[in-house]
């Protein structure tokens, strides 16, 4: 049950060309909270706006027209990413390796256990939130780094190269008194405890020296 | 009823010759006479110093008629025909006696021959050859002529080939000795070592009508096989062989009309070998190339197979997961603290229309089975087993097994599918042969039997003498994907039982009387068949 508590608001979009199958995966996928949008074909998924709410897909590999595993190929190349569970009627061993090599959450040959299903869908929607999550830090580093002024990024970027202040006075042809004031303000607007926790951020916004 | 239906048209033994076999055979045969009309006007004159020649002819006859008598027999234990054992002997006979004949030849390895040989031991020696070759290849005509071929298949292959082989190399040794040993009680054939005297006068003119009545017995037969064709050429080339030695060469040793005779004996012992050989090499041909046409049309068979099924359980599937994920979600409603009546509910409704529509996909696969009933027309099972019989034959025969049919003349016919039960009977036949292979040394026999089988039914039976069946393959024989065969899918038996059982009969397995297993279908005779069909189709 706890689970059902983690996964409130996830929502799981299920594609699938047979009605009865949709049904039956709506009504077990609800049953432990999940909210669920049905598609008959990938089409239709791309014509709506789920594309964007979606945490977890849920996939028929033989759909008419495009088959999931072309289907997953175009996500990809289009630059959606989104956790996806295979469902198959006839799973062959070549198939189910492809589909994971391109990073499918998982392959499941009808009838499946339900449980199995529902622990991949767990799996594919912490991955999203992971992802969403990463997602989101990223911008709000963005926006503190915005805030900085430019000799206040020289500085980063040159103490986050391992600088020691004196070496950054010289190069920046500063006083190391106004070099240490830049790099107290930098270090509280990036809200950066220790100088790690600075190179760590420097490294995830791609703040690099300038060349000498 | 013993022996094939009908004898396989794919042995040499019983293929007729085609157009250009046969020109070929009159062309050799052509030139055979030329040459004798070349060779005749030098006939008489001698040659010096050939005697070290017929060493080298000897051998090289010896090995050719051996090589003949081997394949002639080894022919014969897979065709069983009487009449290829006699012409193996026929060679056999003859190439053996090339040995005493040729150690004993005087002037050759001795003055006198070897062997402690008199004047009269090596023309003995001939005299017997000339003969004995023209008066076996006339039995065997003969034999023809009687259509005595098929050999007693209670006797074993084996022991009749030893029995025969070990009987003429007695004989051969008998003559030795005799020629040997009993120098004095010979007639003189000879007046010196070269040249023949009166008593050797009867000897070619018998030789030769031995071989004129058996090319004419041959040619009366009329159902001349390729082999029969190039034994008429041995035959004219042994007569222009005698003509030779005996008359143009003016009865002298070594002349050139003598060797010219040799080299026609020669040609005679090469003939069938040549034959059986370059036949040989075409039948192995035309066999692979069966072979694979057969593997061929067995694969397209398998993957019909294959996308059918993958088709029919893609359909069935498809509702069978959504009955399970249905059932788990209604589960699943149920088990929570407050359970949602209302979702289980639909979810149970969801499963019930899954199950009808897994049963409609069962109903139009049998619906798609049962346009075939309709098409069942009166048979006669006789006649169906014989006519897949004949096909299976020439396979029967290629694996060394003999048929043995028994039909009962008062079967009553049934009504049913014919292509569908010629698959039963083929499937069963293919079977019994697969399981005799293993023990091919043994006397393999098919027995195929057709009776009664109870009060309005026909019972057809197919016995193999092959290793039988455990306990354990017998349980499971009839079970889907089980299978012996390293090639097997294991549906063979599962369709016949399923064909038999849609015609009202039973198919089942017994062990054999000492071998082997029996495998035995019942089917409903005429009138109760055709009861049934109306009853089952008014339900």
């Amino acid at each position: 049950m706890t689970q059902e508590a983690e996964s409130v608001a996830a929502t799981v979009v299920v594609i699938d060309d047979d009605p009865s199958i949709r049904e039956s995966l709506q009504s077990l996928l609800r049953s432990v909270g999940h909210k669920v949008r049905l598609f008959e074909s990938t089409q239709h998924f791309l014509l709506g706006e789920a594309t964007q709410a979606a945490d977890c897909l849920v996939l028929d590999v033989r759909l008419p027209g495009q088959s999931g595993l072309e289907f997953q190929r175009e996500l990809t190349k289009a630059g959606l990413v989104v956790p996806i569970v295979f469902i198959t009627g006839h799973g062959d061993i070549p198939m189910s390796v492809a589909a994971m090599k391109a990073g499918a959450v998982e392959f499941l040959t009808k009838p499946f256990r339900d449980q199995d299903l529902l622990d991949a869908v767990q799996r594919g929607i912490a991955l999203e939130r992971g992802r969403r999550a990463a997602l989101d830090e990223l911008a709000e580093l963005r926006q503190r780094f915005a805030t900085l002024s430019p000799r206040e990024r020289e500085v980063m970027a040159l103490v986050c190269a391992g600088q020691m202040n004196k070496q950054i006075a010289g190069a920046l042809q500063l006083s190391e008194i106004t070099v240490k004031v830049h790099r107290g303000k930098v270090m509280r607007k990036m809200q950066a405890r220790t100088l790690p926790d600075l190179v760590r951020i420097a490294d995830r916004l791609g703040v690099a020296a300038p060349k000498a | 009823m013993v022996g094939p239906p009908d004898e396989p048209r794919l042995l040499l033994s019983a293929l007729p010759p085609d157009r250009a076999q046969r020109r070929l055979a009159v062309t050799v045969a052509l030139s055979l006479v030329v040459a004798l009309v070349a060779a005749a006007p030098f006939a008489a004159r001698p040659t010096s110093g050939t005697e070290s020649l017929l060493p080298a002819y000897s051998a090289a006859v010896l090995v050719n008629e051996l090589i003949t008598a081997a394949l002639l027999i080894a022919m014969f234990s897979v065709q069983r025909s009487r009449g290829l054992l006699v012409l193996a002997v026929a060679y056999l006979f003859s190439g053996l006696m090339v040995v005493p004949w040729g150690l004993t030849f005087p002037g050759v390895f001795s003055a006198t021959g070897l062997l402690d040989a008199g004047l009269q031991s090596t023309a003995t020696l001939a005299a017997a050859r000339r003969i004995g070759l023209p008066l076996l290849l006339l039995v065997y005509a003969v034999m023809k002529v009687q259509g005595v071929a098929a050999h007693n298949p209670s006797n074993p292959i084996r022991g009749t080939i030893l029995a025969t082989v070990a009987t003429t190399l007695a004989v051969v040794c008998a003559f030795t000795l005799l020629a040997v040993w009993g120098n004095a009680l010979l007639p003189r054939w000879m007046a010196d070592t070269r040249n023949v005297s009166a008593a050797w006068h009867y000897v070619p003119p018998l030789a030769i009508a031995l071989c004129l009545v058996a090319a004419a017995v041959l040619l009366w037969t009329r159902r001349l096989s390729l082999l029969d064709h190039w034994l008429l050429i041995v035959l004219l080339s042994s007569v222009i062989e005698i003509v030779l030695l005996a008359y143009l060469s003016g009865g002298s040793r070594f002349s050139i009309g003598w060797w010219a005779g040799r080299a026609y004996g020669l040609a005679a012992s090469s003939v069938v070998l040549l034959v059986l050989l370059s036949e040989t090499v075409q039948l192995y041909a035309r066999l692979a190339r069966s072979l694979l046409a057969e593997r061929r049309t067995r694969e397209a068979r398998l993957a019909i197979l294959e996308a059918l099924s993958a088709s029919i359980a893609h359909e069935v599937n498809q509702p069978l997961g959504s009955m399970v994920t249905n059932a788990d979600a209604a589960l699943r409603w149920l088990d929570k603290p407050s359970p949602d009546l209302e979702e289980a509910r639909l979810a149970l409704r969801r499963i019930t229309n899954d199950g009808h529509r897994a049963g409609k996909v069962i109903e139009s696969v049998r619906t798609m089975f049962k346009k075939q009933r309709q098409e069942r027309v009166a048979l006669d099972l006789n006649r169906l087993i014989d006519h897949v019989l004949k096909r299976s034959m020439a396979n029967a025969e290629l694996e060394h097994v003999t048929v043995q049919t028994a039909y009962d003349p008062n079967l009553p016919s049934i009504t049913g599918q014919p292509v569908q039960l010629q698959q039963v009977v083929a499937n069963l036949i293919t079977n019994a042969l697969d399981a005799m292979r293993p023990s091919r040394d043994r006397a393999c026999r098919l027995t195929v039997t057709t009776g009664p089988g109870g009060p309005g039914s026909v019972m057809v039976s197919i016995e193999d003498s092959g290793e039988g069946l455990s306990g354990d393959i017998k349980q499971r024989i009839f079970e889907p994907f089980f299978t012996t065969k390293p090639e097997g899918m294991g549906m063979g038996l599962l369709f016949c039982r399923a064909i038999v059982e849609r015609h009202g009969g039973r198919l089942w397995v017994d062990d054999g009387a000492t071998q082997g297993a029996i495998f035995r279908f019942t089917l409903p005779a005429d009138d109760e068949a055709t009861a049934t069909i109306k009853s089952e189709e008014g339900s």
